[in-house]
């Protein structure tokens, strides 16, 4: 008979777990279930590939060049308005794609974790909004840590906001929308 | 009609599987009849789950939300079945297969055929008992 799932693996498991999947995978792990070992290692090695397939799925590769071109540009803008010195210096361009990437990255995520199904031109923002909030976050930890990864407090807001407004246009006008059962974008 | 892209051979197996699930392919039975068709090799949940994905995307599979059952902890399952494309590229995969065993039988013989047949049946007679 099968036994009963860990409780508390279960709920990191479905916090882990993309929506549009959700169900189905926590249905089969526990159908699965045998031990509360066994249960721990069968998520271990389905997560994560669950995980991936979800991003492989939602991710639009034009959409995700055309991101991180606009908000590389962002960034690169601002630094050539506020402090051009920056741009010469050794690392100086590398140092501006880290908040370009980090915001990159929660957009992909925000995109694998949404609900299937067409969203409101309110939801599309929140990707770029938590890009942001993530990219601030970063920063604050490098600035924090003195590391010389930071960029100046007037380029990372002059950038993160033209990096918002562009990656919320770029989003309104190629609206991700669901295609398949399991909302495949 | 689209002509269907070549398959790997995982993606072999699983459509292989849901052929042979019929109505009850979702998630876990397709998992154990791989695993059945792949042996002695292991297969994951995990890699499972993401052939069904790529497949769906080629258009091969059609997958679906059934019923809640309580032995699921009242969760649904998504199961599957062949769409034509996905038929289509399963045959050609089998005539593919089946001109390379006569190709290994036209050059190894007969007697090689035999000796794969007697430890066939020696490694499934291990498995039943």
């Amino acid at each position: 008979m099968p036994a009963r799932p860990p409780r508390a693996i279960q709920a990191i498991a479905a916090l882990f777990l993309p929506c549009a999947c959700r169900e189905e995978v926590l249905g089969d792990l526990q159908e699965r279930c045998t031990s509360a070992t066994q249960y721990f290692r069968d998520v271990l090695r389905t997560v994560p590939l669950v995980i991936l397939s979800r991003i492989r799925r939602t991710a639009n590769p034009h959409l995700v060049l055309m991101h991180a071109f606009v908000l590389y540009l962002s960034f690169y803008g601002a630094a050539w308005f506020k402090a051009p010195a920056l741009l010469y210096e050794k690392w100086g361009l590398v140092r501006l794609a880290i908040p370009g990437a980090i915001t990159l990255l929660a957009l992909i995520l925000e995109d694998a974790y949404a609900k299937p199904g067409r969203r409101s031109p309110l939801r599309l923002a929140r990707g770029p909004l938590l890009g942001l909030s993530w990219m601030l976050l970063a920063q604050a930890a490098f600035w924090t840590s003195h590391s010389s990864l930071t960029l100046p407090v007037w380029i990372v807001l002059y950038g993160g906001a033209l990096g918002l407004l562009l990656t919320s246009a770029l989003r309104m006008l190629f609206s991700p929308q669901s295609t398949s059962p399991q909302g495949r974008i | 009609m689209a002509k269907p892209d070549a398959l790997g051979q995982f993606e072999q197996l699983v459509l292989t599987a849901i052929l042979t699930r019929r109505e009850d392919a979702y998630g876990v039975s397709i998992h154990s009849k791989v695993e059945e068709l792949a042996h002695p090799k292991a297969v994951s949940l995990g890699a499972v789950y993401v052939t069904l994905d790529r497949l769906e995307d080629k258009g091969l599979v059609k997958s679906w939300l059934s019923d809640p059952t309580p032995e699921r902890g009242g969760r649904a399952k998504r199961c599957y079945r062949l769409e034509a494309l996905g038929e289509r590229a399963l045959e050609e995969s089998a005539v593919t297969a089946k001109r390379i065993w006569d190709g290994i039988v036209e050059v190894w013989g007969k007697e090689w055929v035999r000796g794969m047949s007697k430890e066939w049946g020696k490694r499934l007679g291990k498995e039943t008992g």
